[in-house]
């Protein structure tokens, strides 16, 4: 495409954006996108082959969460100007709408590196005119089962996506075997991501964990601690290019899945040329992103509650993250299970999730809250070998169970909300957080 | 004399979509809760049934891989026990997969049309000029009124009980029932066994077959222990037999919430 013809379509995505905004119709995050999308498809291979260097970073969970890792690392490297889409916005119109936003009149983009969170059904449509240098693939769970069909086609969507960029370094996680063998065949260089085999062995993946073959290079974390503050200290060690050895790393993400987004942060950051120290500082600096593991507080009079968001999208993040809640001593618990389209239209994966490890924590009390909420209630007394001493509350309106979760808890309190998609945005909006906050 | 029951969990690795293990999570604290004494075994492939062994049979769906990797030891090793079993007046519950695969035909994911063990006299054919997609969404149905009237014998004590099922559907086969087979349900909101018959799921003696996940037992306690009647029934040979009347507070608001949200009658 021309670069000319991008000017007018630029100037009416941002005089779109701009008119949005004003209404007060949304961020103005997808619709740009999506009609220069639709009616100017060349638009976007003419923005991004103006970007040296290009990540994308897909999978079921932890996409965000290892995009703003590395994003956080790559900020501190002098030089590097660098472009993300917004959280969530990871179909080809949200990416679109970025690099839209951030091209100037004339189409350009100033921009070195793009880091992109691709959702998996779109990495085969865009990876052929993105041509990525990294290709990262996080996991593949079941997610949202009830949208795509089946998680073997997602798999093999991803697949047809690599397929595509026969340059492009793979970064998969070397546990999950269905992304272990995703360039199986293909010519890709892989690297693989690994928890030492204790830590391991706790992840529900599909199938019998992945072992890592002598010839497959890539990073292990092992001595994983998880702090009571829910930040979380590992060592890294094994081969990229060159032998690597990082014996103390810290996150601010609690869990064994952000230990892996550490690892492929780590991992692209070092493939992308950035040195250790940079690397594990922007690590240590970096803000969970957002529903995962970030503390919002509210604040009224002199009393403060801190709300604990982390996110549940699929069994496999619902049950990890009950993993963490075994640690908390008079744990508080908020559950906000919502069943619009982007949490799933079927609750059924709720009796997928592991609710049983709640018996080995210390509970307080819980409180069900969303659309939902009653199936969870349901969940629960079939969980629950004891009922908690209070009993489990049931509250649909989120604006009622945060009023009232506050109006339970003492001062300076933590209480833990696990949402699913649609209920974490409005959690954060009633306390005063939009989308845009990356 | 307390009571006993063995529950079989057909293929619980490979046929284990969409929640279907919380029907098992339901029939075994239910079982707990009444006081009946309940083990669940598991059979996967490779393994073989002992006829006369189980008292409920429980079988999911899977994803198309999976449920094509099932297919012949299905009929192998597991037919012959499931025959037998369910011909002797066995409780049977098949979901989605497991539903079809009881039938004479099942949808395989290319859209062919595979044997299955012809127990119950239902076919399932590809979707054809009718149905465009995947029949996806809030299934709320009614209770065939046999069914319901069954119900309220099954009970120590007097106890609501709902005359509808509600659950959530994601199948693209297209369910036909033959002679000698009723409906479980008739449909309220959502598709059920095909997209113009109105009616859902299936029975014939003690197989029962449905296209509710949700999971379908969790906020159908009814029917759930209405399985487990049957079941306590056949193997004490005890038609007076009754079950205690537990709570169900919040199953029911769960249950109720759902008819009122997703069904349109």
């Amino acid at each position: 495409m021309n670069q000319l013809l991008l000017i007018p379509i630029v100037a009416f995505a941002k005089l779109l954006t701009w008119v949005l905004k004003l209404s007060g119709r949304g961020s103005g995050t997808a619709l740009p996108g999506y009609l220069v999308g639709k009616y100017f498809p060349s638009a976007l291979g003419a923005l991004v082959s103006q970007i040296p260097i290009i990540v994308a970073i897909t999978g079921t969970n932890g996409k965000t969460t290892t995009q703003t890792m590395l994003s956080a690392t790559l900020s501190r490297v002098p030089g590097v100007k660098m472009l993300r889409n917004k959280a969530g916005a990871n179909l080809s119109q949200g990416i679109l709408s970025e690099l839209l936003k951030q091209s100037n009149v004339w189409g350009r983009l100033d921009v070195t590196h793009a880091i992109l969170e691709v959702e998996e059904a779109t990495l085969p449509r865009i990876a052929a005119l993105l041509q990525p240098q990294i290709i990262a693939v996080t996991n593949l769970y079941r997610d949202q089962l009830d949208a795509y069909g089946e998680i073997d086609r997602t798999e093999k969507l991803i697949r047809d996506g690599i397929a595509q960029c026969p340059q492009a370094v793979v970064v998969v996680n070397g546990d999950d075997p269905r992304t272990a063998r995703l360039t199986n065949g293909l010519g890709n260089r892989t690297y693989f991501m690994s928890l030492a085999a204790d830590y391991a062995k706790f992840l529900p993946y599909e199938g019998a964990l992945h072992q890592r073959q002598p010839q497959e290079a890539g990073l292990e974390a092992s001595q994983i601690r998880i702090n009571p503050d829910l930040t979380t200290d590992f060592a890294i060690h094994g081969t990229l290019a060159e032998a690597v050895e990082m014996p103390q790393v810290r996150t601010a993400s609690p869990g064994f899945f952000h230990v892996y987004n550490a690892l492929m942060a780590i991992a692209m950051a070092k493939l992308l040329g950035v040195a250790d120290d940079t690397a594990l500082t922007g690590l240590q600096t970096f803000k969970p992103a957002f529903g995962r593991g970030e503390i919002l507080t509210k604040q009224v009079g002199a009393k403060q509650v801190h709300y604990r968001l982390l996110l549940v999208k699929n069994p496999a993040s619902f049950s990890l993250s009950l993993e963490l809640l075994k640690a908390i001593p008079a744990l508080k618990l908020v559950l906000a299970i919502n069943d619009n389209t982007a949490d799933g239209k079927d609750v059924s994966w709720l009796w997928d999730s592991e609710l049983e490890r709640l018996n080995q924590a210390q509970i307080d009390w819980i409180l069900c809250t969303g659309i939902r909420a009653k199936d969870m209630a349901v969940r629960l007394k079939y969980a629950l070998d004891t009922p908690p001493p209070e009993p489990i509350l049931t509250l649909e309106p989120i604006r009622e169970a945060l009023a009232r979760s506050f109006d339970t808890a003492a001062a300076g309190e933590t209480i833990f909300v696990m949402p699913t998609y649609t209920a974490m945005l409005e959690f954060r909006k009633l306390m005063g957080k939009t989308l845009d906050i990356v | 004399m307390p009571y006993a029951l063995t529950l079989t969990h057909l293929y619980p690795d490979h046929l284990n979509l969409y929640g279907d293990t919380g029907n098992l999570i339901v029939l075994k604290r239910r079982c707990q809760w009444m006081g009946i004494d309940c083990t669940v075994q598991s059979l996967t492939m490779g393994d073989r049934p002992t006829p006369g062994h189980t008292d409920l049979y429980f079988m999911g769906g899977g994803q198309d891989n999976d449920q094509v990797a099932v297919v012949d030891d299905f009929h192998q090793l597991k037919a012959d026990a499931i025959q037998a079993d369910t011909g002797a007046g066995t409780v049977f519950l098949g979901v989605c997969g497991g539903y079809q695969l009881m039938g004479h035909t099942f949808l395989m994911g290319n859209g062919e049309e595979t044997p299955g063990l012809g127990i119950i006299n239902v076919r399932t054919k590809a979707p054809g000029t009718e149905v465009k997609q995947r029949c996806i969404g809030n299934l709320v149905v009614e209770l065939s009124s046999t069914i319901h009237t069954e119900m309220t014998t099954m009970y120590a004590a007097p106890k609501p009980i709902p005359r509808t099922l509600v659950g959530f559907e994601n199948h693209s086969g297209q369910t036909y029932l033959g002679e000698g087979v009723t409906p479980l349900a008739k449909t309220i909101t959502g598709f059920g066994n095909n997209a113009t018959a109105e009616y859902e799921g299936a029975r014939y003696r003690n197989v029962f077959g449905s296209y509710m996940h949700g999971s379908l037992l969790p906020k159908n306690p009814h029917f759930a222990d209405y399985l487990i009647w049957l079941a306590l029934r056949r193997k004490y040979g005890d038609d007076a037999l009754t079950l205690p009347a537990l709570g169900d507070r919040e199953e029911l608001e769960a249950h109720h919430y759902a008819v009122q949200r997703y069904g349109r009658g």
